[in-house]
């Protein structure tokens, strides 16, 4: 892998539950070091994208390809609405996942470590808050160190101060050379943090660039104010695939 | 599972709906697969110990395993009528058992998302499937072994028959005789366990678990049997394939088993009532048909 080449790389990427498109034609490349967001309206297939980024389905047509060093874990994933099994304290729960990837105690204690959750290490994953299990997922999701790390709406329902940590994390990762790739309703955020952004709309990408491009190339102050501008229809809609397209 | 997408490397490609699209190969590595089978086994052993309600069910079925033997009189009697008493409690007890420790053990992984966080790490849907019920079986043969070992060592104690026969021997009773009946029992139990968990792994929700747990319940107990017996009645089966036509049913296989070498092995006399290899060639098969189904549902 050059310093070119992204990461991972999906090419004219289509996907349809059934006749329902959801995608259609989405090329979206990853890169090393860098924190890229994934934003758009509800309804227009942010997760699905994320989710067969992560290889967790297969596209309906294109391709997606790693271009990443061959490592126990590739890819690492925080699903949207992160759950973890009952009865297992945090430090249990990121010891098994780490014990899956070969590594030890240690480990699974530097990663809570590495969200500030250290003192709820002994804590039974059902008694935490949203905002903790969120930050448990995002724990869970670098075991391994895999060079990729997808994480759904890290900051969905967090409190302000929490919301301006998960994108702290997410930076910090970033800048030890791990690809992330988010999505996020919080623009401000992003604004700050993401090197690259993609926006989607109704199954396609209508803008991508770094937040300073597309500003830019837009004429706008914000990146409010570019996805006020790209996207399509209502903005009180919420879309629903196949239904309006 | 669908796999992480794939590495340059090594692509490949397969036509998915008239279109190129690449999906990638799982790590096949043979002691690393032993590995990351026993981080999950060892996680549902702790799930299954720290479960309260998997311990009323043991106790439970100890209670009533010990209560039948001892209002029965098989406990003074010997161990071919404690085996005999037990029967048939056993063969209604130990599916609905099985069916409580196995029908939600992968449905709860589904629906908490951790079936798609465990697939971006390097193990597989028949790591997971066959860690899963190995953990699951330890639990669940603890819950039907304990209370039978339990009722054995009664019988030892209580029985009034002095012990000094043997299983060889036409018309005896022996501790050998219940031993087998244990280990039968200990392969009916690990049967249903693995239908519970082709039921847990293909569902995706608890009410459609229950309901299809029920019907598997309502099948293997009586729908099974009926449609031999309907078999039977019909010309369908003729009299001389019933005995291996029993096969097809785990509760008639079990059954069986037990009478050809347990009960009637003891009693000296009797017609065959199954037969011994096509019950547990049954059995077997039933256990690996329902774990290659979950195998292949938690891939989808």
């Amino acid at each position: 892998m050059t310093t070119d080449t992204p990461l991972l790389e999906a090419s004219n990427v289509d996907f349809a539950y059934g006749d329902v498109s959801i995608l259609r034609d989405v090329s979206v490349s990853i890169r090393a070091g860098e924190v890229t967001a994934l934003i758009g309206p509800n309804g227009t297939g942010k997760t699905t994208l994320l989710r067969a980024l992560a290889g967790l389905q297969v596209p309906t047509a294109g391709s997606i390809t790693y271009h990443g060093p061959e490592t126990a874990r590739e890819i690492g994933y925080l699903p949207q609405h992160p759950e973890f099994r009952p009865g297992f304290t945090v430090l249990e729960t990121l010891r098994f996942y780490a014990s899956l990837v070969g590594r030890g105690d240690d480990d699974a204690m530097a990663r809570l470590e590495s969200v500030g959750l250290a003192d709820a290490a002994t804590r039974q994953v059902e008694a935490l808050s949203g905002g903790m299990t969120r930050l448990v997922g995002i724990a869970q999701a670098t075991i391994g160190d895999p060079p990729l790390v997808v994480l759904d709406e890290p900051a969905s329902g967090l409190d302000p101060g929490m919301s301006k940590h998960v994108f702290a994390v997410a930076s910090e990762l970033a800048a030890t050379g791990t690809a992330v790739l988010l999505s996020s309703h919080d623009l401000e955020l992003v604004e700050r943090t993401a090197g690259e952004v993609v926006m989607l709309d109704r199954g396609t990408v209508v803008e991508r660039g770094s937040p300073t491009s597309i500003r830019n190339r837009l004429g706008v102050d914000s990146l409010q104010a570019v996805y006020e501008a790209s996207i399509a229809g209502d903005l009180s809609s919420v879309r629903v695939q196949g239904e309006t397209a | 599972m669908t796999g992480t997408p794939t590495p340059a490397s090594e692509a490949t490609t397969t036509t998915d709906a008239d279109s190129e699209t690449t999906v990638s190969k799982p790590p096949t590595d043979r002691s690393g697969s032993i590995y990351r089978s026993k981080r999950i086994i060892v996680r549902e052993l702790r799930t299954v110990s720290r479960t309260r309600t998997f311990f009323v069910l043991s106790a439970a079925l100890a209670a009533v395993l010990a209560g039948i033997a001892w209002v029965g009189g098989g406990v003074r009697a010997g161990f071919v009528p404690t085996v005999v008493d037990l029967l048939t409690p056993l063969e209604l007890l130990v599916p609905i058992v099985a069916v409580a420790f196995g029908y939600r053990a992968i449905l709860g992984d589904r629906r908490r998302g951790e079936l798609d966080v465990l697939e971006t790490y390097p193990v597989t849907p028949r790591e997971h499937v066959v860690g899963v019920y190995v953990g699951r079986a330890v639990g669940l043969l603890a819950a039907v072994v304990v209370p039978l070992a339990l009722v054995g060592g009664a019988v030892f104690v209580a029985r009034e028959e002095p012990l000094g026969r043997y299983a060889s021997h036409a018309g005896a009773d022996s501790p050998f005789l219940f031993a087998r009946f244990v280990v039968l029992t200990v392969l009916f139990a690990l049967a249903i366990l693995a239908v519970a968990l082709a039921i847990s792994a293909l569902v995706s929700g608890t009410r459609s678990a229950l309901a299809l747990a029920v019907v598997a319940l309502v099948v293997l107990l009586v729908g099974l049997d009926l449609a031999l017996v309907y078999g039977l009645a019909a010309g369908f089966l003729g009299d001389s394939s019933l005995v291996y036509s029993l096969a097809v049913s785990p509760l008639s296989a079990y059954r069986g088993l037990v009478f050809e070498s347990a009960v009637i092995t003891a009693s000296g006399t009797g017609p065959q009532t199954a037969s011994p290899v096509a019950s547990v060639l049954g059995l077997v098969v039933w256990t690996g048909v329902s774990l290659a189904v979950a195998t292949w549902a938690v891939k989808q």
